[in-house]
């Protein structure tokens, strides 16, 4: 569909309303573009017919192939980069699970007056995943807890070592059974 | 010489494919349809970060991004859906993304920017429809400083990409009175700023209608 002068400035009106269809619309843009009068006319009525006659911007070959170049690039290098990290990834999993494992029970056996197991929440302000110390509670296996175990005191000093969302619970059934202090880190992603 | 036959013959086969056929084989890992892919949408892609995004390194920019971002997330594109929407969508995000970023540090350095602008402005030489188109292309950078990432997005599909308002809904992923609410804003916003920037422009012009928008 092409339009002349008069046939395109009598739609002007319709196509601000948005009255017009496709075909129509695309002929106004498409003589706006190569009528310098109608343009004129047309960028005095409104920013929308003002900006139709840019239209699209026309892209070099040169800078097409620099976009698919730079995409080449980004690809190998992402490519590279997933290699790199899938045995590091497979390694972090099998640690984490490691890890998880050990945190699970930390059986104490020093008696204590009987006490219900209690939850306590570590808080938000303790050191970050990425604080080397994070991760480092006692092993299972390791040698027992004092009496008075650190973690029971989540609000203490010593759960500063823990990520902001391990909560732990701390079971003392007494009667001379072994006291059970488990901590369960939800940042570890098993 | 078989190989360098082989990949011409397949490339010339994947022009033939539809953006979607091509898409669905790159997703299955062919490097050939992705890249095809990439020289015919460039151009599109391209042009709508450059409405987007002032500056033209940085809608270079975009359209790297746009097209890893494809890459990245082929498993997720549904294939019931236009490749182009889908496509268009990725671009106009990551656009406005940009551009809110690009804002806030041009927030920081806005000085130094606007000097750099108006000289690189200055010295481009340019023929008579170029330089017209120059000047549009300048007066909408300026004008569309105002409007939020959205309006400008449906202005720049709509004015400039000729998309229809359902298209740019599927876009923007909003409802077609949103998109109609965003031209509505857009225009109006840049018709204050154009007559900011030059007084009197849509006064005593346009015989047909004045004042709208």
């Amino acid at each position: 569909m092409t339009l002349a002068c008069p046939e395109t400035r009598l739609r002007f009106a319709a196509y601000l309303d948005d009255r017009l269809g496709r075909e129509e619309r695309s002929a106004i843009r498409a003589h706006l573009a190569s009528c310098a009068a109608c343009r004129g006319e047309a960028s005095g009525e409104d920013p929308a017919l003002l900006f139709a006659s840019m239209g699209s911007e026309p892209v070099s070959a040169e800078d097409a192939g620099r976009v698919l170049d730079a995409v080449r690039a980004g690809i190998a290098l992402k490519t590279a980069e997933r290699r790199i990290a899938s045995p590091a990834r497979r390694f972090a999993g099998v640690a984490a699970a490691a890890a998880a494992a050990a945190l699970l029970a930390i059986t104490v056996g020093s008696p204590a007056p009987p006490r219900a197991p209690r939850e306590l929440s570590a808080r938000a302000s303790v050191s970050h995943a990425s604080d080397p110390g994070a991760a480092s509670v006692p092993a299972a296996g390791a040698s027992a807890l004092p009496p008075v175990s650190p973690f029971a005191e989540a609000a203490g000093p010593a759960t500063g070592k823990l990520p902001a969302d391990a909560t732990i619970y701390d079971w003392n059934p007494g009667g001379g059974q072994p006291r059970v202090v488990w901590i369960v880190d939800r940042s570890l992603d098993i | 010489m078989e190989l360098v036959y082989s990949e011409a013959r397949v490339r010339r086969e994947s022009e033939e494919l539809s953006d979607r056929e091509l898409a669905l084989a790159a997703r299955g890992g062919d490097m050939v349809a992705f890249e095809a892919l990439v020289v015919r949408k460039t151009p599109a892609v391209l042009s709508v970060a450059r409405r987007i995004v002032p500056n033209s390194e940085d809608s270079h920019d975009v359209a790297q991004m746009v097209f890893l971002r494809v890459w990245e997330q082929l498993d997720r594109y549904d294939e019931h859906f236009s490749f182009n929407t889908w496509l268009y969508r990725i671009a106009t995000n990551l656009a406005i993304d940009f551009l809110r970023s690009a804002r806030s540090r041009d927030k920081a350095h806005g000085a130094t920017l606007h000097v750099v602008r108006q000289r690189e402005e200055a010295t481009s030489g340019e023929t008579s429809r170029a330089a017209e188109d120059g000047e549009v292309a300048r007066l909408f950078r300026q004008a569309s400083e105002r409007l939020t990432g959205k309006q400008k997005a449906a202005f720049v599909l709509r004015e400039m990409e000729d998309k229809d308002t359902s298209e740019i809904a599927a876009i923007l992923g909003c409802g077609e009175s949103t998109v109609r609410n965003h031209l509505f804003n857009a225009r109006r916003i840049l018709k204050r700023e154009i007559e900011k920037i030059c007084p009197g422009f849509f006064a005593g012009r346009g015989a047909t209608r004045g004042g709208r928008a």
